[in-house]
């Protein structure tokens, strides 16, 4: 099985947070397939970044901003040409 | 000796071809280079290279024929009584050299898409480049020995794309096998061009396969927007 470079996993949590549209780390940790180490480690990057965002609810989740989704939108548009091309 | 076998009442349709074959070309070029930008995979810069080197060989093309077009019509208003479509001595360099650079370009381009689902990018190249210079250099004499070289490219880089479908089974590969088909098809008919009939065949054929690429394009635009890709998830 190929092994996930940094952008695929950060494309991976951006995927499962814009599936889910609001969701809890926790459910990150289990659906991106990573260890609680992991999470944390990207997740502070995609804070940093502002691709992602707390919600104003009261429990902790989190939701994807428009910066994130951009992202997310173009990555997957650049996966799709690597697999049409077999990169 | 003539190169553009571009019959009379087709001049300026087949460069309206050409512009819309150099848009897309270059549109593959810009969407390789935003992936390489975002990812830094050297296969995705190689590609697009392959598409710009494609691209620039078109816009050399489209250049040459539009001063051919502009010289032709300024030979039938200036006299009416002698209409030839050879090229006056003053263009005859720029003639030359832009249809070389088209033949170089072209086959250069062809070869790296070729050879980039292949694992190993390396090997061969001195020899090859010394067969694409000398099928660009000798297209005077033998106008048929690029569309021949472009037809054996073809024919490789379609069975490397079979490949890679039988592997990712993904429609795009197809769609794009489709397009190198149909501009396969085109060469075969480029070979004999010399039929004026044919030659306007080849070129609808070129516009189908470009038309083709264009539904790719906006195929992988649209499917980045809406679909996720999975990673092993």
């Amino acid at each position: 099985m190929e092994r996930r470079n940094k952008l695929n996993i950060i494309y991976d949590i951006l995927g499962v947070i814009q599936k889910r549209g609001e969701i809890k780390k926790t459910h990150i940790m289990y659906q991106a397939n990573l260890s609680h180490n992991q999470m944390k480690l990207y997740l502070d990057e995609l804070y940093k970044k502002k691709f992602i965002e707390n919600t104003d609810s009261e429990k902790p989740l989190i939701k994807i901003t428009k910066k994130g989704m951009d992202f997310f939108k173009q990555y997957a548009q650049v996966l799709e040409f690597e697999k049409t091309f077999g990169l | 000796m003539r190169i553009v076998f571009t019959p009379d009442w087709f001049l300026g349709h087949d460069v309206l071809i050409d512009v819309f074959s150099f848009i897309i070309l270059f549109l593959f070029f810009l969407f390789s280079i935003k992936g390489y930008r975002l990812n830094k995979n050297k296969r995705l810069l190689y590609l697009g290279i392959g598409f710009l080197l494609i691209s620039l060989a078109e816009l050399s093309v489209i250049l040459t024929k539009f001063a051919i077009f502009y010289d032709t019509t300024l030979t039938q208003s200036i006299g009416g009584l002698i209409i030839t479509y050879q090229v006056v001595s003053s263009l005859d360099i720029i003639y030359y050299l832009s249809f070389f650079f088209n033949r170089l370009f072209t086959l250069a381009g062809l070869y790296i898409i070729y050879k980039l689902p292949l694992k190993k990018l390396s090997g061969d190249i001195i020899l090859v480049t010394y067969f694409i210079i000398i099928a660009s250099f000798m297209f005077h004499q033998f106008y048929y020995l690029y569309h021949l070289t472009a037809l054996i490219f073809l024919a490789l880089i379609i069975r490397n794309y079979i490949n890679v479908y039988l592997k990712n089974k993904l429609v795009n590969t197809k769609i794009f096998i489709i397009a190198m088909s149909l501009l396969a098809i085109s060469q075969v008919m480029f070979v004999f061009s010399k039929i004026s009939y044919l030659y306007v065949t080849s070129q609808i054929i070129q516009l189908i396969s470009y038309i083709t690429l264009l539904i790719l394009i906006i195929k992988i635009t649209k499917n980045g927007k809406t679909k996720q890709v999975k990673h092993n998830l």
